[in-house]
């Protein structure tokens, strides 16, 4: 007994340092945005100074076109989000609960696109926006996302769970096949709505490399893709940029804090894939 | 012409109708903007095409030939796998570890989980800026830390040895959370009556991981590795913040040298493509044997 309470410990003790190696790199980037530059660039490093200020939380503003960064990764994420969501479900639903030829050749075909990194296309991705006349803008950036085959395999695992004879009922009462989607099912799925969309806002709101392609203006930069190009240019941004991505984590930490449930539940469902 | 609508409407109505058309939005987006550009890469490694479009003419396989002969290309291949084999192991084995941890539900162990589950949602961006000024010679806290202990700092990003690593350290600090929690899905799924009549039986708890944990989460484990080694060879984020491929190229990884050579001067993107098609090919023959492995393994188990 005693054994195993010190092996507890020791496990307790390993957490603890493991949670501070975690902790330590936010908290000290928190801490350093409130410096002076001075204090920032100062030799010897120190990890606390000994007066704070807002002074880089009002500079980014000016040195960054951080406004900018904001309202465009608001616009992609949120805009792939919300018609990715929707068009996934479409789709999963068919695959779901509607009996059509080449069903299972169809699936197979998503769970195929699946393992397409989107890397080794990303050549003639951009030569198509290009020549659609789409690149650097909001369209160029959204139109490609607005489907992707992990939705799609995700929205079909939540609605081959539903009861069988749900959309029986409605049938009988007259109910067209989107009628039944949008009147029966779409309110079922707010769960999965929710896991599917916080995962989708995630991904392009972090996304780096496909924004940084499909956009060339500095004023269509997200923000990712902006803060890039500014980090350890010049050492007068250190402050800024240390402020500034302190803002891009903001959103989605607060909603990682209201919403954890669903987070872990989109990376659980990612492992259902077999 | 009302009966015509009507047949129309009840046409589609069907509900094996109906699907194609709850269908097409997905399937026009996934061809359009995946598989056709996935057939362009292949054609365009045959092409000397460059951005301005003022080269288009048919090559053969001399951009092939040309990536087997640039030393830039075939190092930043021999980076990405060199990434690879850092990273893959020890993002599963931590992962592995902590969800072996923490799989019991109490207060303390869901703080850890939540706590460690931060990383992952924040962009490889922010989390390469937050490293690369952390370990900053000049103004970074680590080197402070070690000059207090009396030892000389490492230079981390800026010591071509030590580059590669630090990425792939900084890389498993941010992602093990996700395989984490898909292991500790996969084991709390585990039926407590294994435990039950091993505890019976008196099997130390090290007994229990290897021969009971270990065999029923094969199938996530599988899941994990393979994406884990898919996701590694296209490496970009990090080491485009936090190194920019350097020093001295020694951390430029194949999709980064794919950018700077399609997206940068001299703009070739054929070139380009066909290192694309290369990585692609590589990717594949990992993914596919690595499923063939994983299936032959899950059959002997079972």
């Amino acid at each position: 007994m005693t054994n195993k309470k010190y092996k507890t410990l020791v496990g307790r003790v390993a957490l603890f340092i493991v949670l501070l190696l975690i902790a330590f790199p936010f908290i000290w980037l928190f801490i350093s945005s409130f410096k002076y530059e001075k204090d920032i660039i100062s030799f010897p490093p120190r990890i606390f100074a000994d007066k704070y200020t807002f002074d880089n939380y009002v500079k980014v503003w000016t040195t960054i076109p951080l406004v900018n960064y904001i309202k465009n990764t608001v616009i992609f994420a949120g805009g792939v989000v919300l018609t990715s969501v929707f068009f996934d479900s479409l789709a999963g639903y068919a695959f779901a609960r509607m009996q059509f030829k080449g069903k299972s050749a169809l699936f197979y075909f998503v769970l195929l696109t699946m393992m397409i990194p989107f890397q080794v296309f990303m050549i003639p991705l951009f030569i198509e926006i290009n020549q659609l006349g789409l690149l650097d803008t909001y369209a160029g950036l959204i139109i490609p996302r607005m489907t992707t085959a992990f939705g799609i395999f995700m929205m079909r695992s939540f609605f081959v769970a539903l009861p069988k004879d749900l959309e029986e009922a409605a049938r009988i009462d007259g109910l067209n096949e989107f009628q039944i989607f949008i009147k029966i099912m779409l309110p079922l799925a707010k769960p999965a709505f929710l896991s599917l969309g916080i995962f989708t806002l995630m991904n392009n709101w972090n996304d780096l490399l496909y924004p940084l392609i499909l956009t060339s203006s500095t004023e269509m930069r997200t923000l990712p893709a902006g803060l890039s190009l500014f980090s350890g240019q010049n050492i007068s941004f250190y402050g800024p940029v240390m402020a500034g991505t302190v803002i891009s984590m903001l959103p989605l930490l607060m909603i990682y804090i209201f919403a954890q449930k669903y987070f872990v539940q989109s990376s659980a469902m990612a492992g259902m894939k077999e | 012409m009302k009966s015509r609508f009507t047949r129309l409407s009840s046409y589609w109505n069907k509900s094996e109708h109906a699907a194609y058309l709850f269908l097409a939005p997905s399937f026009l987006v996934l061809v359009l903007f995946t598989v056709v550009p996935l057939l362009g890469t292949f054609v365009i490694s045959f092409t000397n095409l460059n951005m301005f479009f003022t080269k288009k003419d048919f090559v053969g396989f001399d951009n092939f030939i040309r990536v087997f002969q640039d030393d830039r290309a075939i190092h930043s291949l021999v980076h990405t796998i060199y990434f690879t084999l850092l990273e893959t192991p020890a993002q599963i084995i931590v992962g592995l570890l902590f969800a072996s941890l923490l799989v019991k539900d109490n207060v303390f162990n869901r703080f850890c989980r939540s706590t460690f589950y931060i990383p992952v949602i924040c962009s490889l961006t922010s989390i390469a800026i937050i490293f690369s000024m952390l370990l900053d010679p000049n103004i970074g806290a680590i080197p402070f830390l070690f000059s207090k202990l009396g030892l000389v700092a490492p230079q981390f990003f800026r010591d071509p040895t030590l580059a590669m690593p630090t990425v792939a350290f900084m890389t498993v600090w941010k992602n093990f959370g996700v395989t984490m929690t898909l292991l500790m899905t996969a084991m709390q799924g585990i039926s407590k009556s294994y435990y039950e009549s091993a505890d019976l039986d008196g099997a130390t708890s090290s007994q229990k991981f290897f021969s009971i944990t270990l065999p029923q989460i094969v199938p996530t484990l599988g899941f994990c590795i393979l994406t884990n080694l898919i996701g590694s060879m296209q490496v970009f984020d990090q080491v485009y913040v936090a190194t920019g491929g350097g020093p001295r190229f020694k951390t430029e990884t194949a999709v980064q040298y794919i950018y700077s050579r399609g997206f940068k001067p001299p703009y070739e993107l054929g070139f380009a493509s066909s290192l694309s098609s290369v990585l692609f090919a590589i990717i594949a023959f990992m993914a596919i044997s690595a499923n063939l492995y994983m299936a032959k393994k899950e059959r002997e188990m079972r």
